[in-house]
Formats: C-alpha cells, structure tokens, sequence
C-alpha cells in the first residue's frame, strides 16, 4: 500500500436542492483508497455514506447535484471543477457522462447494493444479467462471457452454477443473490468495488460467510472496495482504514486498530460504545442520545453538538476543522473536534443537550 | 406445475362460476317485465289458443326451473336459444354482429396500447417537466370524460363541420361491396387509389371500413388509452428508481437500453393484468360507441332486445359477455404467469 | 397462482395503511394535507361548486314549489318565472333555437342559448348539477352500505360464506356493468325506467367494489395482535368489527367512494343517453345530450355543454380522489 491511491476524493460536495432548501447531503468530504486496500465508510443512516459513493459513481439523482470538490480516480477527473467568473463550471478534462460511462462504470469502478432482493431484475434469469455486464464491461464473445459468468458464480461458491445459470432471481435465497451480485462485480475486473452496506439486509450468519467470502476473493483479485456500511462489528472484520461520517462530514478517519484504540472523536466512540460487546450487559450498551438532524439545517459550529456528551459552549459557535491529529505507521489519523484545538475547549462551560439530559430519544439501535 | 395443467385447472376453477353467471343472468331476463308471446302479437291479437299455443311451442308454459334446464341442455348443444324479436336463432345473431364489436374493440384497444404505453414512458422518463405535465393531464380528461360524448364531439368536428370522416354506415369488410352498391358515396369502392398508385391493402371495402372505423375507434379507445397510461406512467417511474435499474446503470449500461429492456419489461406487468380486466368495460362502452355511430355489433344487438323484452336474446347475449369475460381473465392470467418469472402456477391463491 | 382476481386493480391502490399514521388521520388533518396538494385543491374547489349549485338548485325549486304549491307542468311557474328550466315542452312547439351569446345571433340573457323548447340552456344546466350531485351521491352511498355489511360479514366469518360471497362477485364482474343496470332497471321499473331505478341498480352493482375493499381490510386486521387482544378479553365479533375495523378502513375507503362518485356520475350520464336513466322533462345532463343528439348538425352547441358539465364534474372527484389518496398515504409520497 504505498502506491499512488487509485481513487481520491478531496473536498467533495453534493446537494439535493428541494422545494424545503438545499439539503448539503455530502458537505467537503476527503478520503483516498489504495490499490488492494479495503476502506470503510461508517456512520449513521441519513450521515450521507450513500450520496457519497453515487457521487463518486457520478449517478446522483435528482434534485440532487455535485457542487463541488475533486473526485480522482487513477488519472482520470469524475469530478473537477473550475471558477469561471462567480461561478464553478466543470473543467475540460472531467469526463463526459457517456465517457463515465463507457469507460468508468462497471469496467473501473462497480458496486454492489444493500439489497439482493432488489437488486436484480426479476425477469431476467441470473446468467442474463450478468452475461450482460461482462458482454459491456469485457472484451468477450457470447461464448466466453457465458463461460466467464459460470466460473465466477462457482467462485462465490454457487452451487451447480452451470444449472443455476437459466434460474431467475426469485429462486435464490438473499444470501445467495448477493454472491451473485458480488459475482457480477467481480466478474468486470473493475479495480475498485464499492460495497453498499452488501451484508444489512442478511442475516448474521450470511453476513459472516459473504464477509469471509470477500475477504478471501479480495486477496484472490486484489481489487479495491469502498465498503459503506452502520455496523462498526463489520468494520472490525473487513476494513484496513476507516472514514466516519456524521451528517454529510468525515469526522474521523484513521486505521482500523487507531480508531479502535486510539478513538479521537466523541462520535466515534460513541458508536463504539453503542456495539454490543460479550463482555457488556444490555444495561451497560451506551446508545447515542437523540436522533441526527436534519441536513438542510445542520447546527451551527460542530454538527455534533447537540447529540456530543463532551459538548462544550463553544462547539455551538466554532466549527471545527479536519485536521491529523498523530500518525500511525504512516497513516495519518484525522478527525474534527475542538478538544483537538486551541480554541478555548478546556476553559469552556459543558452544555445542557440530549446526552447529557438522557431524554428517552431515539436510540440509534442499527 | 406446468402451463397447461395449470390452464386446465384453471378452466375447472371457471365452471361454477359460468354455472352461477347462468342462473343469474337466466333469472335476470326471465324477470324482465312483460309477457314475450303478446309482445310478438303486437298486442293486436288477443286469441287464447294461439297464445298457448305459442307459449308452448317456446316451453313458456313450464316452470322456470325445468325451462332452465331445457336452456341448459339446449346450450350445451350449442343451442343458445330463439330470438322471438328477430325469429333467428340467437346463436346466428351472436354470429352475425360479434366479430363488428370484436374489430370495434380490437381497433380501439390497439389504438389505446400505441399511444398510452410510448407517452406513459416518456412522461414517466421526464417526470415533472412539462411533458409529464401535459401527458397526466390527457390522462386525467381521458378518465374524467364519457366516451360517447367524445364520439358526439367527433362526429360534430370530424363529419360535420369538417366533413372528412363518415357519422355512422358503417362498411364491414366481410361483406360483399355489392351490398353497398345502391349507397351513393360508396360508388368509388374497390377503385381507392392514393396519388395514382393503388394500393391494395387500402383498396375497397378495407379503407372504407378504415375511414368508418376511425372516430369510433378514438371514442372508445380514449378512456383505455388514458387508464393504460396512468398505469404505464406510474409503473416505469416505479422501475426507473428500482435498485435492479441503479444498478444497470452503474455497470455502464446506457439509459436508451436501461428504458427498452431494463425498466422496460417489468413495468408491462400490471398493463396485461389492466388490459385483461379492461375487457368488460371495453365490452360495456361498446354498447355506447355502437349506439352513437350505428354501428350494428353486440352493443345495439343486447340494446335492441331490452327494448324489444325479447328475453332469450337478452339472456343469450348477456351470457355470451360474461363467459368472454371470464375466459378473457383466465387468458389474462396465463399471458401474466408467461411473462413474469416469479408467478409460479400454485393452486393455492 | 397468478393474479386472476379482477379486484388486482382495487387492492393494487387500496392496499392497508400502515398503523403509525392512522392516528393522524381525521378530517382536520385530511383537509389541511389536501390544501396542500395544488391538485387535490383544484379538485375541492371544482367539487364544491358543483355541490353548491345542487344545493342552490335544490333549495330554489323547493322554495317555488312552496310558494306555488305542486305545479301541474309548471304552467304556474312559467308564468311567474318566465322559462323553467323543467317546463314540459308543449306538443309539437318547435322555436328555433338560440347560439350561445357570442356567437352569431346569441343574446346574453341566454347565454349558452336555448334549446329546440326555447328553454334556456344554461338554466338547465345548472338544474342538470342536481341530477347528477344526487345520482353520485346516492348510488355511492348505497354501495358504501352494503359493501361494508357485506365485506364485513364475507371477511369476518370467511368458510363458506366467504367463498359464496366471492363466487357472486366474480360472476357480477363478467357482465358488463352498463348492461347489467338497465337490464335491472327495465326489470324494477316493469319497463318504464327512470333515474332513481338507475341510481338503485348502480348503487347495487358497486357494492362488490367497496366489499372488496373492506374484506380485505378485515382480512389483514383480523391477524393483528390487537384483535386477537380483543378477542381474547372476550369483546364480541360484532364489536370488533364495528370498533376496529370500520374506523381504520376510513382513509381508503373516503378515497374510493370519492373516486366512485366520478365512475357513478360517468355510468349514469350513458344510462340517461340510453334511455334508461333520468326521462325528459328533468334536466339531467345525459338525458340533455340525448335530447340534443337530432341536432348536432344545426345546434351543434346543445351536445358541447352537458359533455363538458360532465367532463368537469367527473375530473373534479377525480382530482379530489387522487389527492386524498396521496394526502392520507405518505408512502405514495415523493
């Protein structure tokens, strides 16, 4: 891992303009991965971990758009931007949506969503679909692409998959329907596969096979992912470094054994503290208090303000900046937090707020 | 269980409910006012023995149970009964205006899947931008609008301040172009030609019975055209936000292919279930359609019986719709299982 | 098995709501989500014109008949009033007919001209609003009523009763519903129809419509551990149909009846131009355009009108229909 990274995020800000506002749903985000790396993206629903990844796939919907920031992956620019006068226009050398496209998406870049049941298409049989994503990312003929999709799904461990192949969706079980999907991906040879919370709609002991599955087909193809995902257990399990993510922001982001040990942020442990642990009664889970606001208007000074038990007066007034707070074997730990800063934290009065005042709010029980 | 178990089980499924549509529909113009046998006399006779005579040579003067089962057994000789109005039989009516109401019904549902099913994926592909706008509010009037006040509308435009389509004299192409030969505007059938070339499929009788077809065809196709394509709309919007569609998309595949094949296909799921069950409602409009442009199918057939009280003909008529209808469901049924993988043929409902 | 049931369309759009927000629904919250909808607005204002006019007409021809007493062809009425909208035409009085006013030869007293009695054609229009208010409201009412006995019943005891019910509905579904009324309707009347045997035989053939409904709120209710609650505490089946089930059909039920209200207008507008609805002299919009039919060619305008009147009644409920569903079900929602 000491290449140059292949994808690189870097100030990255997507927004839904709606007829409420503008919702800043991805709000200056960074984050790099390196080739063979697997880097996660926590946080809570609604944190924004989803706009995210479409933004760097360039398939956010509307109203939603990519306002600004820098999305580098290898050489070529998904996203750049330039001052023209008052405003920011695309610059010449980020790719046209046909060229995302063609030349991006599925060959470069894949994912694979939360969902198994409804990621695939319900009329067409398996092998279908996936003789057509290696047809259009793979310089194959129809013979080699069928034969190419019949050895990937016996590599995520299909059984039968020559008989398998002519079955329709609705005739594998969740867990099984996203070996496919993770077989769909893989079979594209892109070189970096986001990973869309693939294991919270599997129960846990699917979880834990498609998660060693992955393991072990990523040392096998030393393909990147990008894995999203609320579950700090499944973090623990798979990622090298991870990004945390609180309302459209990275707060912290570190690799796995720092932010576990050396957490940095109140966020951050506070989502520790909310895992269930064997040697932990249910009486000793410390849920995060409250629920996340709104992203169209996000607190002022630190986002986390309202729901931090470390709150001071003056997290309502600075905002923070992402900054490296130490390094660790050459990776940089960096997260936002006042306490961090020289700003008065220490001599500042503690503030009255949701986890202080342990209101009934509404754990965060993901 | 395969395709054609399952037809046949669905047929056995079907038989007591064609039992009951029978009685009901027996009992239904058996109750119909008047008394048939003077209604045939005009009134204007009055002799006893005649009218027992009568009502005995039609089984009039058995109990309804026993007439029931002589209609039975006569039906299932393929015996649909007599129509005292028109003293044929009714199985030779039937014959005779169906395949007008069927050509009326094809040419509008036709009409209504070509139009509805492209302007429901446009609307649906540019949700919220005018076009959208433009197509839901069609819809909307399509819905909102009584069918035959459109074919009134038509006629009034199209035949008479226009004066470029027929109001009604409708040609049926399985006739012989003699049988119009003392019509006066029908004297140049069998010599069409369009800019000095004939062309043969427009040719004679065809294009009359095209230009005839025309208004009706768009009075009636309306309302489907409009309840295809809200479904058609709401449908693809459904399957254009669907992961299985996110996903395309993000394996590169253009959005030309994603709206024909991807979002495409599912979306005509519930348009079978709609066209199937449309049917009846096809088959009720008809009767309006048919009356405004005196077009002589089932419709005016079923009219001209009520209002004659010639019952065998109501009841033979009526009975013909509803097992049209319920073979229709049943078709509807097995095209839906063919074309969605996920429909097993499970008796169980 | 396949989706063979014709009730697919009904249950595809009426499905249960969801618990969580069947607490805010009333009919403040309703209203309020309603105004909000620019649609579902246009539709109120249209409905509650149109609701207004019928009440206006109703209320003016009680107060004539109260002043004038029960009028014999309203030959008294005439002579105060000038032309009642439901003078009986003498026998073979033909005036010409007058355009509406801005075409040629129109006058503003008659501002959509008269038809071929020389009675004035927007009066009767206005008048036509009371058939059809009434047709709608009536025949929808006696659908709701007997489709809620009857779904009540059919989803509650299920077995045979159930299966009966089903079979009968199945059957209803196959004939065509335009034939089935006037065939009833020749049948009630002894062969002299009118509006209120169409509106009885409407009002019957839509009581499967709502008895879907309400069955298969029944169905889905009567598996929810509150029921079961309920039974178990020993509350009687009768109760707990007509204190859970019913109140928490509201919100699909007020969305069907008023999009029915629409298919009833629509259905008996086609019986009248039959003949088998309202009879002349009653101002009644099928029956106007029936009447107007032997004249499209020289009074092109007597067959525009009654249309439109119905095409902005129908689109009125439509609209309305639409926008309650999308106001009392936020999954709908964008």
């Amino acid at each position: 891992m000491t290449d140059e990274p292949i994808l690189t995020v870097e100030n990255l800000k997507t927004q839904f303009f709606t007829e409420q506002g503008v919702v800043r749903a991805v709000d200056g985000i960074s984050f790099d991965v390196y080739p063979g790396e697997i880097v996660g993206l926590v946080g809570e629903s609604g944190a924004g971990k989803s706009v995210a990844t479409s933004s760097v796939m360039r398939l956010v919907d509307n109203p939603g758009e990519i306002v600004g920031g820098e999305i580098t992956y290898k050489n070529k620019t998904l996203v750049g931007f330039e001052r023209a006068g008052d405003e920011l226009v695309p610059r010449d050398e980020m790719l046209t949506n046909e060229e995302m496209r063609t030349q991006v998406r599925g060959n470069e870049i894949a994912i694979i969503f939360q969902d198994p049941m409804e990621s695939l298409n319900p009329v067409y049989t398996i092998g279908h679909q996936l003789k057509e994503f290696i047809l259009l990312n793979r310089e194959l003929d129809k013979k080699a692409a069928r034969e190419e999709a019949i050895t990937m799904l016996r590599e995520v461990g299909i059984p039968e998959p020559e008989e398998r192949f002519d079955d329709y969706p609705h005739e594998f079980s969740g867990g099984m329907r996203q070996r496919v999907l993770i077989a769909m991906a893989l079979a594209c040879q892109p070189e970096l596969i986001i990973a869309d919370e693939p294991t919270t709609a599997l129960d846990v002991t699917v979880e834990g096979q498609i998660l060693e599955l992955v393991k072990e087909l990523q040392e096998e193809y030393g393909t990147s992912f990008l894995w999203v995902t609320h579950d700090m257990g499944v973090v623990a399990e798979i990622c090298d470094r991870v990004n945390v993510m609180y309302l459209g922001e990275i707060v912290e982001q570190a690799t796995v054994d720092e932010l576990f040990y050396e957490t940095q942020h109140p966020y951050t442990n506070a989502l520790l503290n909310s895992i269930p642990r064997p040697d932990q009664t249910i009486e000793e889970l410390v849920p995060i208090k409250g629920v996340m606001p709104e992203a169209i208007n996000p607190p002022s000074g630190c986002r986390f303000h309202t729901r931090c038990p470390d709150a001071r007066e003056v997290c309502t007034e600075i905002e923070p900046t992402y900054s490296e707070i130490t390094t660790y074997d050459g990776w940089p730990h960096n997260a936002s937090c006042l306490k961090h800063e020289d700003v008065g934290y220490d001599v500042s009065e503690p503030i009255e707020n949701e986890a202080r005042k342990g209101t009934e709010g509404t754990e965060v029980v993901q | 269980m395969g395709i054609l178990r399952y037809t046949v089980y669905r047929l056995i499924q079907a038989v007591p409910v064609l039992f009951g549509l029978s009685v009901i529909t027996f009992l239904l113009a058996n109750s119909m006012p008047g008394d048939p046998v003077s209604i045939m006399l005009a009134e204007t006779e009055s002799d006893p023995e005649l009218v027992a005579a009568l009502e005995a040579q039609y089984g009039l003067d058995r109990p309804l149970h026993e007439r029931y089962v002589n209609y039975m057994i006569g039906l299932a000789q393929g015996d649909l009964g007599y129509s005292l109005y028109y003293n044929e039989p009714v199985l030779t009516k039937v014959a005779e205006r169906l395949p007008v109401t069927i050509m009326l019904v094809a040419s509008s549902f036709v009409f209504a899947i070509a139009t509805a099913i492209p302007l429901g994926v446009i609307a649906a592909k540019n949700r919220n931008q005018p076009s959208d706008h433009a197509s839901r509010i069609v819809a909307l009037i399509g819905v909102s609008t009584p069918s035959f006040w459109i074919g009134l509308m038509l006629i009034i435009i199209f035949a008479y301040q226009l004066g470029l389509l027929p109001s009604s004299g409708m040609v049926y192409p399985w006739h012989s172009p003699d049988d119009y030969r003392f019509i006066d505007s029908y004297l140049g059938i069998g010599s069409t030609q369009v800019g000095g070339i004939t062309l043969p499929w427009l040719e004679g009788l065809y294009y009359e019975t095209a230009r005839h077809l025309i208004l009706p065809t768009l009075a009636l196709g309306t309302l489907h055209m409009a309840t295809i394509m809200r479904i058609e709309r709401s449908s693809m919007i459904e399957s254009l936000h669907a992961d299985y569609v996110q996903l395309a998309r993000a394996y590169g595949v253009s959005e030309r292919k994603i709206m024909r094949k991807h979002a495409f296909r599912v979306s005509q799921l519930p348009i079978v279930t709609i066209i199937g069950l449309n049917l009846t409602t096809a088959l009720g409009g008809a009767v309006l359609i048919e009356e405004v442009f005196a077009i002589n199918g089932m419709g005016r057939l079923i009219i001209t019986a009520i209002q004659n009280l010639d019952y065998q003909l109501v009841l033979g008529t009526t009975l013909f719709f509803g097992v049209v209808f319920i073979i229709g469901v049943i078709i509807t049924d097995i095209s839906y299982a063919y074309i969605d993988p996920r429909v097993s043929y499970e008796e169980d409902s | 098995m396949a989706h063979a049931d014709p009730d697919t369309q009904a249950d595809v759009e009426q499905e249960p709501v969801d618990d969580e927000f069947e607490a805010k629904v009333g009919l403040s919250y309703t209203l309020a989500k309603v105004k909000q909808d620019t649609t579902a607005r246009l539709g109120m204002y249209i409905v509650g014109a149109v609701i207004f006019l019928a009440a206006f007409v109703t209320i003016d021809s009680n107060i004539s008949t109260l002043t004038f007493g029960r009028i014999d062809n309203f030959v008294f009425a005439e002579n105060v009033l000038g032309n009642h909208p439901e003078r009986h035409p003498p026998a073979a009085e033909a005036e010409t007919t007058l355009p509406p006013f801005f075409a040629d030869g129109g006058v503003l007293s008659h501002p959509l001209g008269t038809d071929i009695y020389g009675r004035d054609y927007f009066t009767r229009l206005i008048y036509g609003s009371q058939v059809s208010v009434t047709v709608g409201i009536v025949a929808t009412g006696i659908g709701l009523i007997g489709g809620t006995i009857v779904g009540a019943v059919s989803g509650y005891y299920g077995g045979w009763i159930d299966d009966v019910f089903m079979r009968t509905v199945e059957i209803l579904y196959s004939i065509p519903a335009l034939v089935l009324v006037i065939v009833f309707t020749v049948f009630v009347s002894g062969g002299r129809p009118d509006i209120q045997y169409a509106v009885i035989g409407v009002g019957i053939a839509f009581i499967p419509v709502f008895a879907r409904l309400i069955r298969s709120r029944v169905l889905s209710v009567r598996e929810m551990d509150y029921i079961e609650a309920a039974r178990a505490s020993g509350v009687r089946d009768r109760n707990i149909i007509l204190r859970h089930v019913i109140p928490n059909s509201f919100a699909p039920v007020l969305v069907l009846a008023t999009l029915q209200i629409g298919v009833t207008i629509l259905i008996v507008a086609g019986l009248s131009f039959l003949g088998y609805g309202a009879q002349p002299p009653t101002a009644d919009w099928g029956q106007m355009l029936s009447s107007a039919r032997g004249f499209m060619l020289p009074s092109p305008w007597l067959s525009i009108w009654p249309g439109l009147a119905i095409l902005v009644t129908i689109m009125g409920f439509n609209l309305l229909g639409d926008g309650l569903q999308d106001a009392l079900d936020p999954r709908i929602k964008d």
